[in-house]
């Protein structure tokens, strides 16, 4: 067993351990030489013809053969060992001016691939992923789903064991955070833990998928992806109108729409045949670049600005790529060439792009056109009913006499019925939509210059090495590329769903299965267990892309259900996580610490949809923006306190509280945020109005339904707060604290007051202001918890 | 010494699993930051550099950038061109502007104005500085002027992301982030990156949060803008009704209780969180003792012309000083407003009256302090302005990105020299080239890093601030 043990550590950690004097260790390719070569040798030696030296490549066989660089079976007469091992100046490779040395492991491992035969491999995540069966386990009564077998199998090669289940309430915490973005209620808590039956877990999962707040946590993630936001993110960074795509994007989880139909319709759903409001909406994602209004931009170099922009996205969203790399010349690690770059750009050169050189303005919001005026699909619900209702009473009413009592009833409500449907008319928003026009050129800029027209034109094409479209002489669509994205057979669809079930992998556990989850290429990292991810790619296809099947399957793994915490041992064996030993425990994204502390509060309005909310904001915070200048106002209403997903989002200016829980600007795709521990983050946990409000409406409850004694009134906010009763020395701890304050705010009660007053929530008269405060500084103090913010 | 210190716990050896997703290198700053948490207060350092920077020994610690926004007229101010007096209201020899980017002159009949002020030779060595700026007479001895900068982007907003992080593609962190990730700093109760702004002069352009991102970097080495009204620092003050002592005793609370929580997680971020904290709550201090300027004798205040909160340059260039005192490693100042498409002089007077004196001001106070010897300081904006006449209102000139003035102060700064020259219509830089990313990597060698080692892995790249095509370090410049 030594040999794997070292073996794996190896190749969690490069270049820590080497076991490769090891007898039963063989060189992989993928797993072991591919990360060097493409780390040091592929930016000389690589896929890059422009900057190609010796004109030798490393990364493909027949090349490295030639001239005797690589002599299979034979590193002695191999001239790439000879200069890695050189001391030379001159001979030695990397080159000294380079900044890259090898490793005396990294030179044995060369030596040692070349003697076994040099055997290259493709890249895994250019492979099709095969569809490996369950491996065999010792231990048959751990695993509860086959997820569980691929992990429990390496476990057992490790000689690890899982760690053992967490207990009732953490479970259901984490799993509500997971699912919904928000804390569990106490009634769920209490309802949980009765609960004894075998499928208690399954039916909590079940209730948790079925909820709205599902989607909108789904949606959270997913506008980090597409970079969706409330501004143009350019220059004035003005207001744009788009928010109804994010109600599409919310609806499109909770009713659970198929992968590849979400996929076409954003990309595409303007070509699909009699494409409904909901498709035209979709494709508001073709919308979501930055742009600039900018007096004296010129034209041309935003519309190749903009190319790039879209094919950036694209190829992190779906291809988990970092093909923008390929904008002025072909890609250093990857087999991105630039005309594939440029050709992914031919896609959208349909895309009326041209149309706000001319009509963008300096207002708030700036005029985006196409743009078309939408209600949401509650909205046009409740609008058809209410037509319905009136074509009721109009029948009614052809049967009585005007004069009659009933008639006049009638009347009435037919006018209160028209008021309603007035009414829901007025919400209709704006919102951007692709609309496709005769495609403009598309040309290859050389070395990304936009002055330069020299460059071949070129026509809609997937990157060459991925293979082709299928559209005989027609011009390739959009509609085309999204078939081809998800498209298990003739496309790349297992390709695509292996980058997306690493991130639904990565919002159940922490991170993901291969762990840079926008990079899946040559400098990106291996996956953990290639063959778990590869077998979920096809699960997820073969349940016809459904994402709550998926995230179902992971979150009733046992694998899901293990304790966060892990002892001394199992963390210096494994510090990273990657065998999945253990949970993660991270804290909260940034929407999700909002609404939790707006839920622990009862502050929290539960409303789908809508356009974006303003919550209170530091004033003068836009004094920097112009054209037009502009000030910031808060709502005033139940806005107020909606969920973090809906607030509004200024590019340039991000809400300081989601800026300082590490929320991305969204200028660029975001596959997965940075979570950062910062004295900016605790001042606003400490000091914004938000956070504050919330405390000491927290208070308010905490005194109003938490019984007359401290004790007592802990219990309860430490079950609201935390799901949890507080123990003897939390007990204490905040009991001294809140005498402290009593007795400091019955001496000033003038402080006092001003503290309950924080915010636009009602102040009642009725409590004691001294005790209130107190109170908030409990509450306050409860709110700034580690516990509170972690997902445990 | 703030209490907290005492309930300091022994800290444990971990990888940290907040660096899961940052690299090696993001990971090995977590754990240098940790061993700085353990060293004694005094000598704690909130943020370490990376190990082994620098790489050679430092000629200066820190770095004022007097970042004049809008892109001020080379031709107004340190490049003095005789020949677009000659040529005035001629048109533009097509050979300099045929196939060039034009903001929004484009479509235009272009045509040459004359230099809208005048110029005098000061100091030891003659260095032309224009009549806008008379303050800056008087320590042309003290600056290197560079009359030969280009970049590569022609409108505000990516010329401006461009100065600050290299390139033109969003989400790249910004110089004074870099500097900050690879160097830490020097204070503990205040931000190691600082940014002020002061307005004055045409409609101000606007300038994105952006500039002072962290980009990839991991967020705690973002510039933090210091308001000149309201709170300087977002959320600085305790609530209404709390005093000091109170949010102290809460501080505490919270670090005691999550403390007790994690003794059965063993969850190492925890001391990370705590440091954080504490650091907040020194902060909520700190700050506004740094911007209390009461303890500034008359004659300082009459020095910079400042009038302590107005939010003006003046009162900027004095807070700079009082940062870089206390430790702070990058302070950037905007002033906004320099985007003179018409009325170029009369806006001239405005910007230059509302920035000349001070920075004179700032430069004689840092040398009297003995701060000039290890302090850069940068002078310039994100572009200059064309030859050629644009008449928004009275005379005035588009952006130009193929050459405009800059000056460096400080360290082993050849004051008094100028270097580069433009064309004799001031269009083309055709001397001594001193590119954006020369000039990075000149402050960075400065600051005693290597550029092209200097590095950063994202998205499987080797990021630099200096980009990929080769950038130099202008040598000729220092001492």
């Amino acid at each position: 067993m030594k040999t794997s043990l070292a073996f794996c550590v190896f190749a969690l950690l490069p270049g820590s351990v080497l076991a490769a004097d090891q007898p039963a260790f063989r060189v992989d390719f993928n797993r072991d030489i591919r990360p060097i070569l493409s780390d040091n040798c592929f930016a000389c030696h690589g896929p890059d013809a422009s900057r190609r030296k010796a004109k030798l490549r490393l990364d493909v066989r027949e090349s490295a053969l030639r001239k005797g660089v690589i002599v299979p079976g034979k590193p002695d007469e191999s001239e790439l060992v000879a200069r890695i091992f050189s001391e030379e100046p001159g001979e030695q490779m990397p080159p000294p001016k380079a900044n890259k040395r090898l490793t005396p492991e990294q030179k044995e491992l060369l030596k040692r691939w070349i003697a076994e035969g040099a055997v290259y491999q493709k890249h895994w995540a250019y492979q099709t992923p095969g569809r490996p069966p369950t491996p065999a386990v010792r231990d048959t009564a751990w695993p509860a789903n086959w997820v569980d077998r691929f992990l429990l199998a390496r476990l057992e090669r490790e000689e690890l064991t899982p760690s053992p289940e967490a207990d009732r309430v953490t479970l259901l915490r984490r799993v509500t955070f997971d699912l919904t973005g928000l804390p569990p209620t106490p009634a769920e808590v209490e309802a949980f833990l009765q609960d004894h039956s075998p499928t208690a877990w399954e039916r909590v999962v079940d209730r948790l998928l079925g909820t709205e707040a599902y989607g909108e946590r789904m949606a959270a993630y997913w506008l980090d992806l597409v970079r969706f936001a409330d501004t143009v993110g350019y220059h004035g960074d003005q207001d744009q109108n788009i928010s109804p795509y994010r109600d599409w994007v919310i609806d499109a989880f909770n009713d659970n729409m198929p992968f590849d139909r979400f996929t076409r319709e954003q990309l595409a759903g303007d070509l699909l045949p009699g494409a409904d409001i909901d498709q035209k909406i979709a494709t508001g994602y073709n919308r979501l670049l930055q742009t600039s209004h900018e007096g004296g931009v010129q034209p041309k170099e935003y519309l190749a600005i903009y190319a790039a922009d879209r094919v950036r996205n694209l190829s992190a969203v779906w291809l988990g790529g970092t093909l923008g790399c390929a904008q002025c010349h072909d890609h250093k690690y990857d087999p991105y060439t630039q005309k594939d770059f440029y050709s992914m750009a031919a896609f959208f050169a349909d895309i009326d792009e041209a149309q706000h050189f001319r009509k963008g303005t300096n207002t708030l919001p700036t005029a985006r056109p196409p743009e078309i005026k939408v209600l949401t699909r509650r909205e046009r619900a409740l609008l058809a009913s209410l037509e319905g209702a009136l074509h009721r009473l109009d029948a009614q009413q052809k049967n009585l006499s005007a004069e009659s009592l009933a008639a006049q009833e009638l009347r009435q409500r037919k006018q209160d019925v028209e008021k309603q449907r007035d009414e829901i008319r007025k919400n209709a928003r704006l919102t951007m939509i692709t609309v496709s026009i005769t495609p403009r050129t598309i040309r290859v800029l050389p070395r990304g210059n936009w002055l330069d027209d020299s460059g071949p034109i070129v026509q809609p094409a997937v990157p060459e090495f991925l293979g082709s479209l299928q559209v005989g002489r027609r011009r390739a669509t959009r509609l085309d590329l999204a078939n081809w994205l998800v498209d298990p057979k003739d496309g790349i669809g297992l390709l695509t769903a292996r980058v997306m079930v690493n991130r639904l992998w990565y919002l159940c556990f922490g991170q993901g299965l291969a762990r840079v989850l926008d990079d899946f290429g040559g400098q990106g990292e291996p996956p953990s267990h290639p063959e778990l991810l590869d077998r979920l790619a096809h699960e997820f296809v073969e349940s016809g892309w459904d994402i709550k099947h998926m995230m179902r399957l992971l979150v009733t793994s046992r694998a899901y259900r293990q304790r966060s915490a892990a002892d001394s041992a199992l963390r210096q064996r494994d510090p990273e996580n990657r065998l999945l030993a253990r949970q993660a425990a991270f804290r909260l994204p940034a929407e999700m610490i909002r609404d939790n502390a707006l839920a622990i509060s009862g502050l929290l309005v539960h409303r789908l949809g809508g356009p974006s909310v303003k919550p209170y904001q530091p004033e003068g915070y836009y004094r920097h923006l112009n054209f037009p200048k502009r000030t910031y106002q808060h709502d005033t209403d139940e806005r107020q306190w909606r969920r973090g997903v809906y607030v509004h989002w200024q590019r340039q200016y991000l809400h300081p509280m989601l800026k300082a829980f590490d929320a991305p600007s969204r200028e660029e795709c975001t596959a997965q945020r940075p979570r950062s521990n910062t004295p900016l983050a605790a001042l606003v946990l400490l000091n914004d109005p938000s956070f504050l409000e919330a405390a000491r409406v927290f208070a308010e409850r905490i005194l109003r339904e938490g019984g007359d004694t401290t004790e007592t009134r802990l219990h309860y906010a430490f079950r609201r707060a935390l799901s949890r009763l507080p123990d003897a020395q939390e007990q204490k701890l905040l009991t001294e604290l809140v005498a402290g304050y009593r007795q400091e705010y019955a001496a000033n009660p003038g402080a006092a007051r001003q503290l309950i007053a924080t915010g636009q929530a009602p102040v009642a008269a009725d409590l004691n202001a001294a005790e209130w405060a107190a109170w908030t500084g409990v509450a306050r103090t409860i709110l700034n918890l580690s516990e509170t913010n972690t997902r445990e | 010494m703030f209490p907290l210190d005492s309930l300091r716990m022994k800290r444990r050896t971990f990888l940290s699993e907040a660096g899961i997703g940052l690299g090696a290198a993001a990971l090995s700053v977590l754990l240098g930051r940790d061993l700085a948490a353990t060293a004694p207060a005094e000598k704690r350092r909130l943020m370490r550099g990376l190990p082994g920077l620098p790489h050679f020994p430092p000629r200066v610690k820190r770095v004022i950038f007097l970042y004049m926004a809008g892109g001020p007229s080379h031709l107004e101010t340190f490049d003095y061109k005789p020949e677009l007096e000659r040529l005035d209201g001629k048109p533009m020899p097509e050979s300099f502007t045929r196939g060039q980017p034009i903001a929004q002159l484009q479509g235009q009949r272009l045509k040459i104005l004359r230099p809208l002020t005048k110029f005098a030779r000061h100091g030891k060595n003659g260095q032309w500085i224009s009549d806008f700026l008379p303050y800056h007479a008087k320590i042309a001895d003290d600056i290197c002027i560079l009359r030969s900068m280009v970049t590569e982007q022609i409108n505000h907003d990516p010329a401006h992301t461009f100065m600050n992080t290299g390139t033109a593609i969003s989400g790249r962190p910004s110089m004074g982030s870099w500097i900050l990730y690879g160097l830490g700093a020097e204070c503990d109760d205040l931000p190691g990156f600082v940014v002020l702004t002061s307005v004055g002069g045409r409609d101000p352009q606007p300038i994105a949060s952006r500039q002072w991102s962290a980009g990839f970097l991991p967020s705690r080495f973002q510039g933090v803008e210091f308001n000149s009204t309201g709170d300087p620092v977002h959320y600085i003050h305790p609530p209404r009704g709390v005093s000091s002592a109170q949010q102290e005793r809460l501080v505490q609370a919270v670090a005691q209780l999550d403390r007790h929580h994690n003794r059965l997680l063993a969850n190492p971020e925890i001391e990370s969180r705590v440091a954080a904290y504490e650091t907040a709550f020194r902060m909520q201090t700190a700050v506004p003792e740094l911007m209390d300027m009461s303890s500034e004798p008359q004659h300082v205040l009459d020095l910079y012309g400042a009038r302590p909160g107005d939010g003006s340059f003046a009162s900027n260039c004095l807070l700079a000083r009082r940062l870089a005192e206390r430790g702070v490693r990058f302070i950037q100042l905007y002033h906004r407003g320099w985007d003179h498409h018409g009325d170029l002089a009369r806006y001239m007077r405005i910007c230059c009256g509302l920035t000349d004196r001070p920075t004179y001001a700032l430069l004689t106070d840092l040398k009297q302090r003995g701060l000039l010897d290890d302090t850069l300081v940068i002078w310039g904006g994100e572009f200059g302005r064309t030859p050629m006449f644009q008449g928004k209102g009275g005379p005035g000139r588009d952006h130009h990105i193929k050459g405009f003035s800059m000056w460096l102060a400080g360290g082993p700064i050849k004051g008094g020299l100028t270097y580069g020259a433009t064309d004799d219509l001031g269009y083309n830089a055709v001397e001594n080239v001193v590119h954006v990313h020369d000039l990075h990597a000149t402050l960075l060698y400065l600051l005693g890093i290597d550029h092209e080692r200097f590095t950063f892995k994202y998205q499987g790249l080797d990021m630099r601030l200096t980009g990929v095509e080769k950038a130099r370090v202008v040598k000729e410049i220092l001492a």
